[in-house]
């Protein structure tokens, strides 16, 4: 069979040329870029749509723009965003179709409309701080508390980078000689594996967080401004979570990324990182000073108020002194005074008294005494007229055996002795029968 | 006499513990409590205080000529 064939350049240009239609030109499409590269002026990459969910590739395409295009579309997209082209950027293109025989299908851009970009990249930012609220901890690293003087500080940049000479020049040549302990913890700061590369220094300061104050990450310096790398969820957390307040120094004036909402701190520069921490040591040594100058001139007043009142009271004491003899002086003197009238006027009256009291005891005195003596009278009168005596006397008698008394003749026994009492005497007689 | 005060060692505070100490030993002297037979042992102690803060904050030419040795390493 004869079949006639084609070249292949005759087939890639039938293809182009059935691409090559008002439909695939000038058409304004919305993709997200990555594996930007520029090569000989020209600016290549590849336009991605990808699956929101799942964050599979749904479709795929080369694309360029040319370098007489280029340097134009990049500043004015830089101006508008803050941002250069770079992977993860979402960009709405105005593209045409066309096919070149050796090197395919390609999309090539004429235009960018920036403001999608910059929309897309709020939208972005607003949803991962909307969703770090409500986990929860958007505050948590802004609500730490610096120490006093930081002086230990972990840096995070690039090593090398002209940004972390200026913090460490800064740092050490602040004319005060404020002492800082910095160490770097090395990270990549731009492009795709600048989050991962932070991340993992980051998780090396915390495994030693007592050693630090506080963490700086500042960016290498440099042209390249690619600031979408950090607008990064994870890296978001990292930091917003980390146990030391962070100081971030990664945007510049305009630019901001998401980091500098949940850092503790954000700076324009290195160097005003490093101003901050010198301002804070600054303030401390003042403070220092100004406690010393209040000590030293309480310590002097309290010393000067104590040789005063010393010498106030040493003036005191020696007029005091004769003073005080001389008040006793008088004040013994107008007591005797007193004393003196005290005996004429006090005393006379109670001599008086006295006298009157002693008249009148010993006139009752006597007058008692007669009183008792005539019942004393009348009672021995009384008495005699009833004692045995008077008894006796009227010429009874009490007869007594051996002292006991005989009231009865049977009494008495033959021969007993009988003692009979009279008024005068006793005598004793013996009974005969 | 009035007892003196003990101090903890100063090597054993921290920063901020040192100035709370200085500032307390301040209001402490400006106060009319302040026994005059201890503001010596607090003068010296301020002093103590003050001094050590002072060096911990700021470096001497060697150690600074010392850690900029090493940062360029």
């Amino acid at each position: 069979m004869a079949n006639e064939a084609l070249t292949l350049l005759e087939l890639n240009k039938r293809i182009s040329s059935l691409i090559t239609v008002a439909s695939t030109q000038n058409v304004w499409v919305t993709a997200e870029l990555s594996d930007v590269a520029v090569r000989g002026g020209h600016c290549y990459m590849e336009l991605l749509q990808k699956d929101v969910e799942r964050g599979t590739t749904l479709a795929k395409a080369r694309a360029m723009i040319w370098s007489s295009l280029y340097p134009r579309i990049e500043a004015q997209f830089y101006a508008a965003t803050g941002q250069r082209f770079g992977t993860g950027i979402k960009v709405m293109v105005q593209v045409s179709a066309t096919m070149h025989p050796v090197y395919g299908i390609s999309l090539v851009i004429n235009a960018v409309n920036p403001e999608y970009t910059m929309g897309d990249l709020l939208r972005r930012r607003r949803e991962m701080l909307e969703r770090l609220k409500q986990e929860g901890i958007l505050e948590m690293n802004r609500s730490l508390e610096w120490i006093l003087v930081p002086q230990r500080i972990a840096v995070i940049s690039a090593p090398g980078a002209a940004g972390y000479g200026d913090f460490v020049n800064q740092l050490y040549s602040n004319p005060a000689k404020l002492r800082f302990e910095v160490k770097l913890f090395p990270a990549v700061m731009q492009g795709e594996r600048a989050p991962e590369t932070i991340i993992s220094a980051l998780e090396q300061i915390a495994a030693q967080a007592d050693e630090w104050d506080g963490v700086v990450i500042i960016r290498g310096g440099g042209a390249t401004s690619d600031l979408v790398a950090f607008e990064n969820y994870d890296l978001a957390v990292h930091v917003a979570q980390f146990p030391l307040p962070i100081i971030v120094g990664i945007g510049h004036e305009r630019d901001v990324t998401i980091l500098d909402y949940v850092a503790n701190m954000r700076v324009k520069t290195p160097t005003a990182a490093a101003e901050w921490l010198i301002a804070r040591g600054l303030n401390a040594l003042d403070g220092l000073r100004r406690l010393g100058a209040d000590i030293l001139q309480t310590v002097a007043d309290r010393l000067s108020g104590c040789k005063e009142r010393i010498s106030y009271l040493e003036g005191l004491i020696s007029s005091m002194s004769t003073a005080a003899v001389q008040r006793n002086k008088s004040k013994i003197q107008s007591n005797l005074l007193a004393l003196a009238s005290v005996g004429s006027r006090r005393i006379t009256p109670e001599l008086a008294r006295l006298n009157h009291v002693k008249d009148v005891m010993s006139s009752s005195t006597k007058m008692a005494i007669e009183r008792k003596n005539t019942r004393l009278n009348t009672i021995s009168e009384l008495l005699d007229a009833i004692s045995p005596q008077a008894t006796l006397r009227r010429g009874y008698s009490i007869t007594r055996i051996n002292g006991q008394v005989v009231t009865s003749v049977s009494q008495i026994p033959q021969g007993a002795i009988l003692e009979t009492t009279l008024a005068d005497g006793t005598i004793k007689s013996t009974t005969n029968n | 006499m009035a007892n003196q005060p003990v101090f903890t060692p100063v090597k054993e505070m921290t920063y901020t513990q040192a100035v709370a100490e200085l500032e307390s030993i301040l209001r402490m002297m400006q106060s009319e409590d302040c026994d005059i037979d201890q503001l010596a042992a607090y003068t010296r102690r301020a002093t103590e205080l003050l001094k050590d803060c002072r060096s911990r904050l700021t470096a001497t030419d060697e150690e600074l000529r010392s850690i900029l040795a090493d940062l360029e390493k």
